[in-house]
């Protein structure tokens, strides 16, 4: 058994650990660079400069931080489960980075093309809350117990919401083949059809990754971390190391299926670099949009959280499949179906924003004032 | 959603505008003239012998009781055929620096003019690894004044 | 504790678990216990005395003039406020006349205190709630500025010591006037970002609204005072129903909240900065050069044998301070009536029935100095 790897013939096996090897390789890199990232821009958000000691504009504080906890003594407390406590990280960090093989990067580049690509990516993806909920109860912690709780039951609220975004944008695509959703983008992107499948992925995402506002399982003003509370030296940094490989891929995914990824607005033909150019600034305009709500907004509670999800987002994302359903049954023209989805789409995200308004406003916010005559009394 | 977006304005705004960052150990803040760190003993360059008479004033307003004097008789004094007019003057000096609260109370006390703040940043940078350290002696109390850097300020 | 509701078949038990004294949260070291069913506080046992330094009792033994270093300590986020209590407390014993211009002074300057105690609560309150840090270093650059003038003045960033029986311990910097200003335009740019970044949001105000209410006449009950109580309609402010210093002569508005939640008691403190903006300007306007102490004042103060308890509206609420003197340089009994630990008891009531994830966002509100409730 052949397969081809950079235009030669090696056994599958070889082409399999070579592609692995460039996945992690690539990975750690790549989370490096966006620990550091989220350092400076955050930084920069709070009107600091973020690292600045560690190499030229603190570029090697991942470096630093990474060889600390590499350094560090791997502590496991004694009345720990040992082995739920000592395999939770594995089964975070694997499943991250098998959601990796279908992520596409530019045409024909990547681990493999599948025809069921985003199935995959979402199925591979909720397997990795095992490990938060492995992690939580292994450690005998009640903070971490309290998280890895509230982490189930945010992946489970939040995993609905983002199959519903992502079949609607499967139902305009008409595959679940990732590399042919980009090159069907490759003149108008799904966000202006679908921006409330966007809106809802975006958010759904800032969910599955645990970030601000729902980063509720590891808010460090309640629990504390959360399921990692006891985790220290290399096993925590796995779980960093997961978080921010999820991050990255998700983003990458949602530049792929919503922001057209390598195809819009240049189309298949320009040459790799450029398309590989192309994705790297949409995952991280993707990446920026996370690091600006995450410095901005505050954390919402676990109850609202799931209210949001199962009172909000899911059925809108139901209607959003129905109505594209509707339109595209007909037949009708791409300029009249588009017209109709984008319309309708938009719509029940203004809906979405009005609702969320709604449920929070009162009729007069500001404080009564009073004058001298009145306090005196 | 419009208080959310308002709120990512805001961050945004603060996103453009410039870091307030001091980067500490290279660029020190300018001290005010009127800063207070720790107290120091002021060095009397014309009679090159300190202010301090060792009166115990100081010791006594002391709210934390971080001083310790001890004065002894002027061996430069005119009676013994120096040039001083102090005829007792300090002999040993030790203050806590680890206790000391810097309520400014011994600057007040002092007769002479003899004790002052430090206002340089040489005063805020003094950790140490034993606390024993922090005992500041007569010599240490006085080296920054002797070295003549230290522009001690004064209540008016 | 454990319960069994009819139709399950299994027993279920609350959880306890143990926040603080070294929890992110606590501000401080408070500590408390909580006993919660999943997510939900059914009771809240709060221990405190974790600071307790015996503040009070070694202020007795100290002169005057060296217990104003105590009151610093005390209340750390309101300095000038409290010692403004304590120094009041014993020019009130004394007899003494306090000039005109140190009177204004020590009113700009315990505004300005109020103002960057607020930031304080704005920031901290900000990261109870979950912001990133971002409201923490927005509010702390504002105060920054605050205690950069306040250096200026006293030499000191935190532990001032200025304010003395009859006055002030020195005179302010020349150019006070125009340090003032700019801090002021600062804070005004501050107070935007603290309103933008949270007011209006939909998240804080999901996390915040009809959280933790406490009705007018519980608060009253639970002894409540400054911000909290007014959260709750109590328009009861020192500086309005008995004022000292000079507030009679200065115009501004005691804001009061409608519902007594954690989002109103966010409104009140957020107004009340901008009402503190408003006195320092007038204050300004009126400041007028002159002696800062009395004409005589004794080398070191002593006072008649009396008794006297003086009140002023700190940051945080009502600072008292209860003195008894028996004549002499010191006082006999010193009794700080904290306005942190009267708030801090109402936490309880405030607390059950709410969610974890609240019970941190109504100690927050709370705003407490944990010096100040052990001392």
């Amino acid at each position: 058994m052949n397969a081809e790897l950079f235009g030669s013939q090696v056994n599958v096996w070889v082409d399999a650990l070579v592609r692995v090897l460039i996945i992690v390789g690539m990975m750690t890199v790549v989370v490096m660079g966006l620990i550091w990232f989220e350092r400076k821009i955050i930084g920069r958000f709070q009107m600091r400069l973020g690292p600045t000691r560690t190499g030229p504009f603190g570029l090697l504080q991942s470096v630093a931080d990474g060889l600390k906890l590499v350094a560090k003594e791997d502590v496991r407390p004694k009345n720990a489960d040992p082995w739920v406590f000592e395999l939770a990280p594995y089964f975070v960090f694997v499943p991250t980075f098998l959601m990796f093989v279908a992520v596409p990067f530019a045409f024909g580049f990547q681990v493999r093309v599948l025809e069921l690509g985003l199935f995959y990516v979402l199925a591979v993806s909720s397997v990795s809350i095992v490990g938060w909920v492995m992690a939580g109860w292994g450690s005998d912690n009640r903070y971490a117990m309290l998280g890895a709780l509230r982490a189930a039951a945010q992946a489970i609220s939040y995993e609905l919401p983002l199959v519903m975004a992502m079949i609607a944008v499967a139902m305009v695509a008409g595959t679940l083949n990732l590399q042919e959703i980009v090159l069907g983008q490759s003149r108008l992107p799904n966000i202006v059809l679908q921006p409330l499948p966007a809106f809802i992925f975006f958010t759904a995402t800032l969910a599955e990754l645990n970030r601000t506002p729902f980063d509720i399982p590891v808010g460090e003003s309640e629990v504390v971390g959360g399921p990692f509370v006891e985790y220290s030296g290399i096993r925590w940094s796995m779980f960093f190391l997961a978080e921010y490989a999820a991050m990255f891929i998700l983003a990458l995914l949602g530049s792929a299926i919503f922001l057209g990824g390598w195809a819009w607005p240049m189309g298949e033909q320009w040459g790799a670099s450029w398309q590989l150019l192309l994705t790297t600034v949409k995952a991280g305009a993707f990446i920026f949009l996370i690091f600006w709500v995450r410095s901005t907004l505050p954390r919402m509670r676990v109850d609202q959280l799931m209210g949001f999800s199962w009172k909000v987002l899911l059925p809108f994302g139901f209607a959003q499949i129905m109505v594209n359903g509707f339109i595209l049954v007909n037949g009708w023209p791409a300029v009249t179906s588009g017209v109709l989805l984008g319309t309708t789409s938009l719509a029940g995200l203004f809906a979405v924003g009005w609702i969320v308004q709604r449920s929070v406003s009162r009729p007069r916010p500001r404080p009564v004032m009073m004058a001298r005559s009145e306090a005196a009394q | 959603m419009k208080g959310l977006l308002r709120s990512m304005g805001v961050t945004l705004s603060a996103f453009m505008r410039k870091p307030v960052t001091r980067e500490f150990p290279e660029t020190h803040r300018e001290l005010p003239e009127r800063d207070r760190a720790f107290p120091l003993l002021l060095w009397d360059f014309e009679q090159t012998e300190p202010f301090c008479t060792g009166c115990h004033a100081c010791e006594r307003a002391c709210p934390v009781e971080c001083m310790t004097v001890l004065m002894k008789d002027n061996p430069n004094h005119k009676s013994a055929g120096g040039d001083s007019t102090r005829r007792k003057i300090i002999d040993k000096f030790w203050i806590d620096y680890g206790r000391c609260m810097r309520c400014n109370i011994c600057v007040e006390v002092c007769n002479f003019d003899a004790i002052a703040m430090n206002n340089t940043w040489s005063g805020h940078e003094m950790s140490v690894y034993d606390r024993a350290d922090l005992v500041q002696d007569l010599p240490q109390l006085l080296s920054e004044s002797r070295g003549g850097e230290l522009k001690a300020w004064r209540a008016p | 504790m454990t319960t069994t509701t009819p139709g399950q078949e299994f027993e279920t038990q609350d959880l306890m678990i143990n926040m603080g004294p070294q929890h992110p949260a606590t501000h401080g070291v408070f500590r408390m216990v909580l006993q919660v069913d999943g997510e939900i506080v059914r009771d809240l046992i709060p221990h405190i005395g974790y600071m307790h330094r015996g503040a009070e009792k070694l202020a007795e033994t100290m002169d005057f003039r060296q217990g104003i270093g105590y009151m610093d300590r005390t209340e750390y986020l309101a300095q000038f406020n409290a010692e403004l209590s304590y120094v009041m407390a014993v020019e009130k014993l004394a007899g003494l006349e306090v000039p005109e211009r140190a009177q204004w002074i020590r009113m700009i300057l315990c505004e300005l205190n109020r103002l960057s105690s607020h930031f304080m609560f704005t920031g901290a309150f900000g990261t109870d709630i979950g912001v990133f840090g971002t409201a923490f270093v927005y509010s702390f650059r504002e105060r920054e500025t605050i205690l950069d003038l306040f250096e200026e003045i006293t030499g000191d960033r935190l532990m001032y010591a200025y304010f003395r029986p009859g006055g002030l311990a020195w005179e302010v910097t020349d150019n006070f006037e125009r340090r003032v200003g700019e801090v002021l335009k600062s804070a005004r740019q501050g107070i935007k970002d603290m309103d933008g970044l949270l007011t209006e949001n939909e998240i804080f105000r999901a996390r915040t609204q009809n959280i933790g209410i406490i009705s007018a006449a519980d608060a009253i009950d639970w002894g409540c005072t400054g911000p909290v109580l007014r959260a709750s309609g109590v328009p009861l402010d020192l500086r309005k129903t008995e004022p000292y210093l000079r507030y009679a002569e200065v115009d501004f508005d005691v804001p009061v909240g409608q519902v007594g939640d954690t989002y109103d008691r966010w409104l009140v403190r957020i107004e009340e900065m901008r009402q503190s903006v408003r006195i320092i300007e007038q204050c300004m306007a009126k400041l007028q050069p002159g002696p800062i102490m009395p004409e005589r004042m004794p080398r070191m103060l002593r006072t008649p044998p009396g008794e006297v308890y003086l009140r002023t509206e700190a940051p945080r609420g009502e600072f008292g301070v209860y003195m008894v003197s028996k004549g002499g340089n010191r006082p006999h009994r010193l009794k700080v009536r904290s306005s942190c630990f009267a708030n801090l008891q109402a936490l309880k009531d405030m607390a059950i029935g709410s969610y974890v994830a609240d019970a941190v966002a109504i100690l927050g509100s709370l705003d407490i100095v944990l010096c100040e409730v052990d001392r």
